[in-house]
């Protein structure tokens, strides 16, 4: 049973068809080939399917595609302005935030959300803002540094560091 | 995950029809944090969800004429956890809402579903049972409001009947009341709970404590439950003893089960556990 | 050869593929588009434990239209497994574990491969299980593998006929009776870990498609993407040639993607699928307990000590849970045999590891290998005779543990280890001797420590190849057939090539593994990637850089000795000339008579440890069991509420002799990234089985350390003490990082409270519980 919808995604415009059964997640990945977002359990569990839904990060995999007719999503593939990396991106790879980099496309937005509404979390909020974010490589402690560098990048917008 | 098909009807006549209309085979959702889930396991195979977002009312947060807080069936947790009336009115509830999963997934998740998917665990309803909440339903005979207490019948089980849905909760103000609500999991936050405790207490002369109290425990019976006999303590004595005394007849009304979580003598010991902590906590906040 | 200062090895440099990587650009087997043609597969699994298939009847599901491809294990017999061939591809007439597949379905939609499975009957006639290892082991247990006996295996592991015993590894090392004749204190006790999973991010996910002339592409997300070649080929009985590989970027392993799961399934699918492209992913619920898990064990451990803390003797008795095949288990069992003392001298032993088959799921390769789990039994058991003996749990570590020199429990000769230095220095960062505050009433806190040792656990000759080759710009394209699942092996290939051929890391490029264009490399596993490849990237990078040398020095007319390549340009100590590599690597140079010098320049290494020696089946003893030993040690602190068991670890130490940290950063990250693994295994995981049945395959009730989980703080000593055959002195880190948290957890709990915790999570339940019982 497909439906018709129309939203943007990263900010450009897409009309499609979407099956009711097919989750956000899916539409993205398969109908829209952004396969940035990844699927990591299907269950809400392990972030690695994050995406902003008008500004506000939501698990893709429990979201049906049609919901998001008439809204903005943003992926991982949208947070690089002109092929300059957001601040989390880059101090994700300078602070080594990042090694299989599954979970990473979910961490990333889930942070670069959390910046949004906090310019200036503490630790114990950075590590709060990402307990929905399941990363089996880092140990979380340079996505959480990564996290904190942002915030200052972003608060004195110096550069990052070289 | 077996296809189904999706409606998003405008009114609350429609809503009710389409439900009616698939004889059970229809399943109404708000954020679809439990549904899908529920889908995908194949625990439930619906032929159509219907959302209820669109309906009138249920993006409502809102204190209304008497006081009373209004939550429409469609406002996430996040709302709730963080809204500055709820917070301050409100705070066991923002408390509540505000302990589940992630920050993600309560962009998403709803009370109203968290209330209809009716999980011991639950976590908004201790708090709402606290408070005396109530539930507008809206359903083939029209509109309906039952106590809160009377909706849960079991794990998994309410009072919603054919055709029914959960349109709003009211949640009476208490007036110079503070609340915790504190949770075991096995995570240090964002797990489901093992167990859990809301507590509400507000001064009152009229009792020998000067105190009245208000106590629901959560993941220890089929449904959420009050501890009555504690709260007639606390209303005697809240001195170190009558807390004792309490959080030991609040372990007495828990009724646990052993699961792979924890075992039921944890849970009940958690409850004077957490119960004590609970109460200390609100003493401390309306000077007891 | 005088050991030059290095320039870009030592250096922390970036992983090399992080851009992509946070970009959402880097290409997992998931992402790749194999266009509307391709057919999702999906696996029809036992429901019970053990039984006899009765009857398959799959007629309803091939009469579904949109299924294309239906196969049982009547059509593909074969049995594969890396060190013992016991595991069908579709179990063939009896089931031995719940999730073994029993048939297998492609159609054009998931949905559709789901409906299909659901109509698949299958009838069993249940049989009794075998859900405990010391029972599998006894005479009582009923045999789950008549056959075992018949099975191919490797020369190293040795069955044990009639029984459920697929790998007996014992040690028989001086005099008992003399060892616990001279001990002041004996103790003995049993031990238990569960069954964990590795929880990779991403799931296991294969893609397979067979062309025109019959040959088999498979896209796997995969650490061993020649062992897979290998494994398959020879279960399908077909030309190595016949089998591709391909393995982009993956995410996350820690053994879980070794050796071959699901794969074989994909492949047969996809040879009956007419061409059409077959991809099997695997749900979380099916990652948990269907590719493979950490196998169980029961730990038995008997020490003598003296009254000043010198171990005389141990006996330890392993009961591994192997579960239904254990292909890959028996080398388990075999890496704990000859490790089974722990990092320690131990004059006197007798150990028997045992690898058990059960109708649990199956046993494979985790991080660590087997010695997280017998390190949980031996380093508490250390740390309790210590305190059993009032004295003080590092001094007993520094006293006992293996010095350059000394016997190992294999008869091998410790080489140099900075052992003793981790133990002191971990010690010593945490503050060993300074209790400290707890954060409030009501709260109590303690200090553990752990050693390890670990070697890597492989067949004795297990080898690596890498080629070099030059763009004309003066860039370099490095093929390794090792697997980047985010530990850095690409990142450290580069650094290596670039620090062998004198260029900078910029213009290295390291190529993830394609099996008919990529050199060979056994397994990414065993820690062995930045030791075994990197020394055959730098023989590579060392024939290139010869071949360079050498025309430049003809063209030149000069002593190939006075040239070198530095930062990308070749130049003269002789005579200060130099040239950019740019051309000259792939044109060749002309020389001043105008002819020709040189070509395209290509280097290759192969590289394969030699020198390891069997063992004596009945006392384990040999020259050289192993290649060598990392070892480490980590120190925790622990808070504990006293009411609800809680346990909080506010600081972990980690200290570990890597040889030489080729990138000192990532060393540090491999620590941390393990510690916080092995910090989640302690307190949380577990696959709870009853009767077979796995209770909790979903993140629900699996639950793994958050973010707020990890430790407060970490602090991450790099000690080294080079290697003799590791480039630039270089040995593992990635595995033993984990190896002693679990242990050092405990001893920190029973430090902080008393409470003694045999079997592994420590759930605050169980903590709680100890308390309660003080009372
Ligand atoms: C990863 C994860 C973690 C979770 N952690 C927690 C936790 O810590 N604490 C906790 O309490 N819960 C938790 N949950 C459960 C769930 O998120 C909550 O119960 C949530 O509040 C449900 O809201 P929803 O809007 O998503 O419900 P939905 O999935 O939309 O609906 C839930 C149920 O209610 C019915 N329903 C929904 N709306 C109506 C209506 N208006 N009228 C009648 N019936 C209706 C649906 O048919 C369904 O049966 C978790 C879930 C996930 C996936
Ligand atoms: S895939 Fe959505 S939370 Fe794991
Ligand atoms: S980097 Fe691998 S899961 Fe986070």
């Amino acid at each position: 049973m497909k439906h018709d919808i129309t939203f943007t995604v990263n900010d450009e415009s897409y009309s499609i068809a979407v099956e009711s059964h097919h989750n956000l997640l899916r539409v993205l990945r398969e109908q829209l080939v952004l396969t940035g977002t990844k699927n990591g359990c299907s269950e809400g569990e392990c972030g690695a399917c994050t995406v902003l839904l008008d500004g506000e990060p939501v698990n893709s995999c429990l979201v049906l595609g049609v919901e998001a007719d008439g809204h903005a999503i943003t992926t991982v593939e949208g947070l690089a302005v002109d092929g300059h990396l957001a601040p989390i991106q880059q101090t994700m790879v300078e602070l080594g935030g990042t090694q299989c980099g599954f979970c990473t496309p979910g961490v990333l937005i889930a942070s670069h959300a959390l910046l949004l509404r906090n310019p200036d979390p503490s630790e114990a909020e950075i590590r709060a803002g990402l307990v929905g974010n399941l990363c089996r490589c880092t140990g979380y402690v340079r996505i959480v540094d990564a996290v904190r560098e942002a915030a200052r990048m972003q608060r004195t917008s110096v550069s990052p560091i070289p | 995950m077996q296809p189904f098909d999706y409606i998003k009807p405008q009114t609350l006549e429609e809503a009710s029809a389409l439900l009616l209309q698939h004889n059970g085979q229809a399943r109404p959702f708000a954020g679809c944090t439990d549904l899908l889930i529920r889908i995908e396991r194949g625990f439930v195979h619906p032929q159509v969800v219907v959302d209820v977002k669109d309906l009138p009312g249920v993006h409502d947060l809102l204190v209304v004429r008497n006081g009373d807080l209004r939550i429409g069936a469609a406002v996430t947790m996040n709302q709730v956890a963080l809204n500055p009336t709820v917070q301050s009115g409100w705070p066991l509830l923002a408390e509540g809402c505000g302990s589940v999963a992630s920050y993600q997934l309560r962009n998403r998740a709803t009370v109203g579903g968290n209330l209809c998917n009716a999980s011991p665990a639950a976590d908004s309803a201790p708090a709402l049972i606290c408070y005396g909440a109530s539930v507008h339903i809206f359903g083939p005979d029209g509109p309906r409001t039952l106590p809160l207490e009377a909706f849960f019948l079991g794990p998994g089980r309410t009072a919603l009947q054919a055709g029914e849905l959960l349109t709003a909760i009211t949640v009476p103000f208490v007036r110079g009341s503070a609340g915790h609500f504190l949770k075991l999991g096995r995570t240090t936050i964002g797990d489901i709970s093992l167990m859990n405790v809301a507590v509400l207490g507000w001064p009152d002369s009229d009792v020998p404590s000067g105190s009245s109290w208000r106590i629901a425990l959560g993941s220890v019976a089929p449904t959420v439950i009050r501890a009555p006999e504690a709260e007639r303590l606390l209303s005697q004595d809240t001195s170190p003893a009558g807390l004792e005394a309490a959080s030991q007849a609040a372990a007495a009304a828990a009724r646990p089960i052993d699961d792979i979580r924890a075992t039921a003598a944890y849970r009940s010991d958690m409850v004077r556990v957490l119960t004590r902590r609970g109460v200390e906590r609100v003493l401390e906040e309306i000077g007891g | 050869m005088a050991i030059k200062k290095t320039t870009i090895v030592g250096q922390s440099f970036p992983r090399v593929e992080s851009n992509a990587k946070v970009m959402g650009a880097a290409q997992y087997v998931d992402d790749m588009q194999f266009g509307p043609n391709l057919l999702h597969g999906r696996l029809k699994r036992s429901t019970v434990p053990h039984a006899m298939i009765k009857r398959i009847d799959v007629s309803k599901a091939r009469a579904l239209p949109g299924v294309r491809v239906v196969v049982t294990g009547q059509d593909y017999p074969g049995l594969t497994g890396l060190y013992l061939s016991d595991r069908p591809t579709f179990a063939v007439d009896r089931v031995r574990w719940v999730g073994e597949p029993v048939a297998g379905v492609a159609a054009d939609t998931p949905e559709l491969a789901e409906r299909a499975c659901e109509l698949i009957e299958v009838e069993y006639e249940e049989l009794p299980g075998v859900f405990d290892p010391e029972f599998g082991a006894s005479g009582a247990a009923p045999l789950l593998h008549p056959d075992l006996m018949d099975y191919a295996a490797v020369p190293f592991i040795f069955r044990q006929p009639g029984t459920n015993i697929s790998n007996w590894f014992k040690v028989r090392k001086g005099d008992m009776e003399a060892g616990w004749a001279e001990a002041a204190h004996i103790y003995e006790h049993t031990y238990r870990v569960p069954h964990v999973q590795h929880v990779p991010l991403e799931t296991h996910v294969a893609v397979a498609q067979v062309d025109g002339n019959g040959k088999i592409t498979l896209w796997s997300a995969s650490q061993s993407p020649f062992a897979q070649r290998n494994l398959i080929a020879k279960s399908l009985n077909i030309s190595h040639s016949k089998l591709r590989v391909i393995t982009p970027y993956i995410g996350g392993g820690f053994g879980a993607k070794a050796g071959v799961s699901m794969e074989g399934a994909c492949v047969v699918m996809a040879l009956n699928a007419k061409g059409r492209p077959v991809k099997l992913a695997m749900s979380r619920a099916e990652e948990f307990h269907t590719t493979f898990v950490r196998q169980g064990l029961v730990a038995k451990i008997k020490m003598g000590m003296t009254a000043d803390g010198r171990i005389t003797a141990m006996q330890n008795t392993y009961y591994w849970d192997g579960g239904a095949y254990t292909e890959y288990g028996v080398n388990i069992t075999r890496a704990a045999g000859y490790s089974s003392t722990g990092p320690y001298f131990v004059p006197n032993v007798h150990a028997d590891s045992l690898c058990v088959y059960t109708n649990h799921p199956v046993g494979g390769a985790m991080r660590g290998f087997g010695m997280p789990e017998i390190h949980w039994a031996i380093e508490q058991h250390i740390d309790r005779m210590a305190t059993q003996l009032h004295l003080d749990p590092v001094q007993v570590r520094l006293l006992n543990c293996l010095k350059e020199g000394q016997e190992t429990v294999t008869g091998m000769i410790m080489h140099p280890t900075g052992l003793s230095q981790c133990i002191a220095k971990a010690a010593e960062a945490l503050d060993w001797e300074t209790p400290s505050k707890p954060s409030g009433t009501g709260k109590r806190r303690g200090k553990g420590i752990a050693a390890m040792w670990k070697a890597p656990a492989m067949p004795p000759n297990p080898g690596s190849s890498s080629t070099i080759r030059f763009n004309e710009d003066g860039t370099c394209l490095v093929n390794i057939g090792g697997v980047d699942m985010g530990q850095g092996a690409l990142t450290i290939a580069a650094q290596l090539a670039a620090e062998g051929l004198g260029i900078p890391i910029e213009d290295v490029r390291v190529n993830t593994v394609d099996t008919d264009y990529s050199p060979y490399e056994w397994q990414t596993v065993a820690s062995r990637l930045t030791w075994s490849m990197g020394n055959a990237i730098l023989r590579a990078a060392d024939e290139a850089k010869t071949q360079i040398i050498q025309m430049v020095a003809e063209v030149w007319g000069e002593d190939p000795q006075d040239l070198d390549i530095i930062d990308g340009n070749v130049v003269s100590y002789a005579t200060e000339e130099s040239v950019p590599l740019k051309n000259i690597v792939v044109y060749g140079m002309q020389k001043p008579d105008g002819t020709w010098a040189g070509g395209p320049v290509v280097g290759k290494g192969r590289f394969m440890p030699t020198y390891v020696t069997p063992l004596d089946a009945e006392t384990g003893q040999g020259p050289r069991a192993v290649v060598h030993f990392t070892t480490g040690a980590q120190a925790v602190e622990v808070e504990i509420d006293e009411e609800t068991g809680e346990v909080q670890v506010l600081k972990l130490v980690s200290a570990y002799d890597v040889g030489k940290a080729i990138n000192p950063d990532m060393v540090r990250t491999q620590m941390e990234g393990g510690a916080v693994q092995g910090l989640s295994t302690a307190l949380l995981e577990s696959i709870i089985l009853r009767n077979g049945q796995p209770m909790n395959p979903s993140f629900t009730d699996y639950r793994i350390a958050t973010a707020v989980d990890a430790p407060v703080e970490m602090v991450n000593i790099i000690v080294e003490v080079p290697q003799d055959d590791g480039p630039y002195g270089a040995r593992g880190i990635g595995e033993h990082a984990m190896v002693p948290t679990a242990p050092a957890i405990a001893n920190a709990v029973r430090a902080a409270v008393g409470v003694e915790i045999d079997s592994m999570p420590i759930t605050s339940e169980k903590v709680w519980k100890g308390m309660k019982g003080q009372e």
